[in-house]
């Protein structure tokens, strides 16, 4: 420590910035003085030794390297994989990456809270519905009805955006939230304005056009089988959609954006138009919904009101705020990690694997591969395995049900983990909550408690896992979600792949 | 707190994520191969279930999916089938529906599917499962166009356990008008397809028929109507509220009472429960009686409640039973009819048409029409609800 | 005019509820300057642990003490576990965001009010739970009342109404007369100062929430009294809660009052007389009209910046 304070202080980090930086606790702002920070911009914090040297060259890649492996590795994905069912949902996570793309504008670059986003994607879907199916009569082919769509989007978004003008940023969310409310209401009794059938109703419109252009129509299925096209389709425009906004935030939009998101009255003085900023983000990130909208309904063949609902919007929230919102990779990868969890949480049997995976994973990431780490590893086997034993001797019925979740993982794990054959009532609450208070009582505790509690909490994890959670995927993905979202924030507020920045107190 | 590692981190989420994906998707990668062979009746074979476990309707969903768990459990020993439930949430969201039917399509060890419960999920999935040759028995979709009419939507491949609207509307009209003389009816719906088809045809029913009727609509989420209450005219003699769920056409029923109406409720088949809809007065339309009437039901009963302590019968779980009933048998006729011990998917559609159950779980057996893939001379029972709360069979 | 009395006495039972809530949403605002997306939440909660509680003490028909003195221990019960919650969701979602960017704890809220509804849906199941008010008593509650020229009002609606105006009461109460009353006034003016004077703002807070999520619960329960609840129903409760909220006046703890009520009127008229299937969209047309003529409210202060 002491050769650093002897060398020029002004060049080198400040002594102890780095503790403090990851001191303060992950939301605060690190202290660094005013040159140091001034001649260098954006600071980040870097790892050294080796991970920090390869870190630097994959930060020396180019952006656009990054996209083109992407886009190969995806297109190559139905090759490998035969099933109509990878097809289909990797559409639909290039779906929620376009999505999440959008968001970002709004949320990490506009720095607006946006709560009524997936009315965005709504009116993109019927809005191409109502231009290329049986319900008005009119077909336009697909290159007519997408921009058309998207400028509708546009305007929507600069109408629901305008009330921002006046409003600070609470307001924008309420505001956004009841758009959002009026949009379903509407669209649910569109049956009958008036005694007109506008947009179906509660039924919504099936008789949506799939994408065509002069004539040729592409198809959906063959054989009942998703084709390959809509998936080509959708990673097409997802990487017009990418570099579009890659260029408008490294215009002088984008760094008008970044300023006024720091600090909206310093950059209201400097005279950017803060409010007309804010608008456009606002419109951006509902064209980009909208377009993702159009290619949703014409996948579909129909558009239904229940699609555009609540848990959706806290969907594509969480695949924002994970990947780190205000970088567009970081938002892709946060829906790709978001949405194949949601496919895998979808299954008992592939659900399982995520779950001792992803807790291993934890525990190596938090616990590096150290003596402490094996202990917690042996300490859980242990205990996990002597109070099956234990419960197993008193009464036989309290361990001889079967786990929901199959695979080798779960005939590997029968000798490990209490699975009652008819759990009591008060067992699911009981212990789910238990789980929950001894989770957070972990957050409270330090050090050497920490990994000593750490073993039983784990057992406890997995006995609520494999009754609570497993029987009923459905739900525990939400549950997932919205911990997930909490934790980040708490946590890791950048993300997965932002980065810590470094603030002037 | 930490500092930052967004490196590893990535790493391990692309790693994790790879992970994951690779194991979701290898499955079925390796069954692909086996696209046209047929599988053999020896293995384990998967029946697909789509309902709404999660969301507004998850109660639906759930007491449908505890009874075909059931079914899977008993009725394949019986059969001499090793048979595996796969179920799939797909909320009230055609299009998880959709991509939920394409991995069922993927796997190739699943026959057949029961489901999706919504008809508008059925409306949009029903093209794709017949492209696929796949079977696809519903017990709760009662859409009419779904098998019938100028602009039917079903392809070959829908069948249903249970009789749809054009049964039910008509038959709860008739009974309002010439039984409880009826002349004038408030219908409310809650904006969602199954109420706002059964009202539209009960309507269109007692319209013909000359009674006057007002219309009416409530939001989905709304458990509250007291204000609707109020505004029903006092001579008004029923108020048809077609419904998917007991408590609140229990609360409707209260409501009136409580405000001095004299209109009684007549609900649907959706409303079936001694527990939870129990207003003595009130009327409400099934296709089956309360199944614990027919003593051959008593062992399946008890085998229920046993796997579902502290639930009570509801109206949705045993047509389920009875669709995954359909199902396994048509498997089997298909398994005994097969050349080398192995089927395919569309020798299962094949023979959903030609099964008949004795002992149905809804009251006397089971066939379907010839014309259509409807259950043969469905009828819908009506029940009024008796000072102990008990329904009583009325026509 | 039977019609009008009626739709009065039903907007009073409904605006009472909203009321209630609204109270949470203002009070944490005006502190924390945080919208508390999760409160809907933990009015739904209330309604569980007080059904939870009412089958405890024997259920509806057969209660094993008076059903007066059933109900309102439910309430009690229901208002502690509720204050618990609300205590412990600001501890660990909230507290750690004290000092981060706005949008910060609003997503937290967003996270806390996804994971509580699905939590109670792992753990007790989709169906809607119903309180069976009707068999309670004998059905007195529904059947006796006071009875106002040809309208009746049930007993149950009394209690409703009169026991949310008896908590508004209590509330008001202890927000201007005690202590730590005046510290909630004190740290919502300006929370560095209030610190400056010596106020604990964390205990501050803790008691805002403790207030607000206790309101909450006995709120649940008025609710589950008349209509049946399941998980998803504290999304639209706390949606209507936090528009009578805004349109009383965020921070301003007798315009959640007023804004209730006011809700509540404006759904039972709008039910009543005009229209039952948009009825949510007058709604929201009112708030977006108080959004864009009125953003303090009705008693609120407009939001002066100070630079």
């Amino acid at each position: 420590m002491d050769d650093r304070l002897e060398s020029d202080a002004l060049t080198r980090p400040v002594e102890g910035a780095a503790e403090a930086t990851a001191s303060e606790g992950a939301t605060s702002p690190a202290v660094g003085r005013d040159e140091w920070v001034a001649r260098h911009g954006e600071r980040v914090v870097r790892r050294s030794g080796r991970i920090g040297a390869a870190e630097q060259r994959l930060r020396a890649v180019p952006w656009w390297a990054w996209l083109v492996l992407f886009t190969a590795l995806v297109s190559l994905l139905p090759v490998v994989f035969e099933s109509g069912y990878v097809r289909r949902v990797s559409f639909d996570i290039v779906l929620y990456m376009l999505l999440a793309l959008g968001l970002n504008v709004v949320v990490g670059w506009g720095g607006l809270l946006d709560l009524g986003y997936v009315a965005f994607y709504g009116v993109g879907a019927y809005g191409y519905a109502a231009l290329a199916s049986d319900q008005f009569d009119v077909h336009l082919p697909s290159y007519l009805a997408i921009p058309i769509v998207v400028v509708i989007g546009a305007i929507a978004g600069l109408l629901v955006g305008l009330p921002s003008w006046r409003l600070v940023g609470d307001y924008l969310a309420i505001v956004t939230l009841f758009f959002f409310q009026a949009f379903i209401v509407f669209v649910s009794n569109s049956d009958d304005v008036s005694g007109h059938d506008l947009f179906g109703g509660a039924s919504g419109i099936s008789t949506v056009d799939p994408l065509n252009a002069f004539g040729r129509e592409l198809p959906v299925a063959h054989l009942g089988i998703f084709s390959v096209a809509y998936l080509y389709v959708a990673l097409a425009v997802f990487v017009v959609v990418y570099v579009a906004l890659h260029l408008v935030n490294d215009s002088r939009t984008g760094r008008a954006w970044r300023s006024s998101r720091e600090d909206p009255l310093a950059a209201n003085l400097m005279g950017m138009p803060v409010n007309w900023l804010k608008l456009m983000a606002f419109m951006f990130g509902a064209a980009t919904a909208a377009l993702t909208g159009s290619l949703f309904a014409s996948l579909n063949g129909g558009v239904y009101p229940t699609t555009f609902a609540f848990p959706l919007l806290i969907t594509i929230y969480t695949m924002v705020i994970l990947g780190g919102a205000g970088r567009q990779a970081g938002v892709v990868l946060g829906a790709i990690v978001v949405g194949v969890l949601l496919e895998t949480l979808r299954d008992a049997n592939d659900a399982q694997y995520v779950f001792y995976a992803l807790v291993l994973l934890g525990l190596v990431g938090t616990l590096r591969l150290s003596r402490r780490l094996a202990a917690v590893l042996v300490g859980v086997a242990v205990l996990g395995y002597a109070i099956h034993l234990v419960a197993g001797a008193i009464d036989s019925a309290w361990v001889d049900g079967t786990s929901p979740g199959g695979g080798w993982l779960g005939d590997a794990l029968t000798h490990w983990t209490v699975v009652p054959t008819e759990p009591a009532g008060w067992i699911k609450p009981v212990s789910y909550v238990g789980l929950v208070a001894s989770v957070l009582l972990l957050t409270l505790v330090r050090d050497r408690l920490r990994i000593v509690l750490l073993v039983p909490v784990l057992v406890l994890a997995s006995f609520v896992w494999e009754n609570v959670m497993l029987p009923d995927p459905s739900s525990t993905r939400y549950v997932v979600l919205g911990a997930i979202l909490i934790a980040t924030m708490i946590a890791r507020p950048a993300g997965l792949l932002g980065e810590r920045r470094v603030e002037i107190v | 707190m930490r500092k930052t590692k967004s490196f590893p981190l990535f790493a391990a989420a692309v790693a994790a994520t790879a992970l994951a994906a690779t194991v979701s998707a290898t499955p079925a990668a390796a069954k692909s191969t086996r696209a046209t062979a047929g599988i053999s009746c020896s293995k384990t074979l998967d029946i697909g279930m789509l309902a709404p476990l999660t969301g507004a309707a998850g109660f639906l969903g759930q007491e449908q999916l505890s009874w075909a768990k059931l079914a899977a459990k008993r009725l394949g020993p019986q059969l001499g089938l090793k048979v595996q439930l796969v179920a799939g949430d797909q909320q009230l969201d055609n299009a998880l529906a959709a991509s939920l039917v394409q991995k069922y399509l993927a796997d190739q060890s699943v026959m057949a599917v029961l489901g999706p419960a919504t008809s508008g999920a059925a409306i949009a999935t029903t093209d794709t499962l017949f492209a696929a040759k796949m079977a696809s028995v519903n017990m709760s979709a009662t859409n009419t166009t779904l098998t019938k009419g100028a602009d039917k939507k079903g392809s070959p491949a829908f069948f249903r356990v249970v009789p749809d609207d054009s049964v039910q509307g008509p038959t709860d009209a008739r009974y309002m008008v010439n039984e409880l003389k009826a002349k004038k009816v408030v219908l409310v719906d809650v904006r969602e397809p199954y109420t706002v088809g059964l009202a539209n045809s009960t309507q269109a029913t007692l319209r013909k028929l000359g009674a006057t009727t007002i219309r009416e609509s409530v939001s989905i989420d709304q458990s509250d109507f007291s204000s609707l209450v109020t505004k029903i005219p006092g001579d008004t003699d029923v108020v048809f509220f077609p419904t998917q769920q007991p408590a609140k056409a229990q609360t409707f029923a209260q409501q009136l009472i409580e405000q001095g109406k004299k209109a009684v409720v007549f609900s649907s088949d959706g409303a079936v429960s001694q527990d939870n809809f129990n207003v003595p007065g009130s009327y409400v339309s099934n296709f089956a009686g309360p199944v614990d009437q027919y003593k051959y039901n008593a062992p399946v009963i008890a085998a229920w409640k046993k796997d579902n302590p502290g639930d009570t019968l509801g109206p949705f779980g045993p047509p389920t039973y009875g669709a995954a009933q359909v199902a396994l048998n048509a498997i089997k006729r298909a398994c005994v009819k097969a050349k080398n011990g192995s089927i395919t998917r569309n020798q299962v559609l094949q023979q959903v048409s030609k099964v008949r159950i004795k002992n149905w779980i809804l009251g006397g057996s089971f066939r379907f029409s010839t014309k259509t893939h409807d259950p043969l001379n469905a009828k819908f029972t009506i029940f009024q609800i008796q000072k102990d709360g008990s329904y009583k069979v009325v026509n | 005019m039977d019609t009008f009395i009626q739709l009065t006495v039903n907007g009073l039972t409904l605006g009472s509820v909203y009321a209630l809530i609204a109270l949470g949403y203002t009070m944490v605002y005006g502190i924390l300057k945080l919208l508390n997306f999760a409160h809907g939440d933990v009015f739904m909660v209330g309604a569980f642990i007080g059904f939870g509680m009412l089958q405890l003490l024997g259920g509806p028909s057969d209660p094993v003490f008076s059903i007066y003195l059933v109900l309102v221990l439910v309430t009690l019960s229901a208002m502690a576990g509720c204050a618990m919650l609300g205590v412990a969701i600001e501890r660990f979602a909230y507290r750690p965001l004290r000092d981060a960017p706005r949008i910060a704890p609003l997503i937290s809220a967003l996270g806390v009010s996804f994971f509580l509804a699905y939590s109670m849906q792992l753990m007790f199941g989709a169906q809607f739970r119903d309180y069976d008010t009707f068999a309670m008593a004998n059905g007195d509650l529904f059947f006796k009342g006071i009875d106002i020229g040809n309208v009746k009002i049930s007993l149950i609606r009394i209690i409703v109404i009169v026991a949310a105006f008896v908590l508004m009461l209590v509330l008001w109460l202890l927000v201007t007369r005690t202590k730590t009353g005046k510290a909630m006034r004190a740290t919502s003016i300006d929370r560095e100062a209030a610190a400056m004077m010596g106020i604990d703002i964390d205990r501050v807070i803790v008691f805002a929430f403790v207030l607000g999520s206790a309101l909450a619960g006995a709120a649940g329960v008025m609710f589950a009294l008349r209509a049946p609840v399941s998980v998803t129903v504290g999304f639209l409760a706390g949606l209507k809660g936090f528009t009578a909220a805004v349109i009383g006046g965020i921070g301003s703890i007798p315009g959640a009052m007023a804004g209730g009520l006011l809700l509540g009127f404006a759904e039972a008229y709008t039910q009543g007389y005009i229209t039952t299937r948009w009825s949510d969209l007058v709604v929201f047309a009112i708030l977006i009209g108080f959004m864009l003529f009125r953003p303090q409210g009705l008693f609120g202060k407009p939001d002066i910046q100070k630079v």
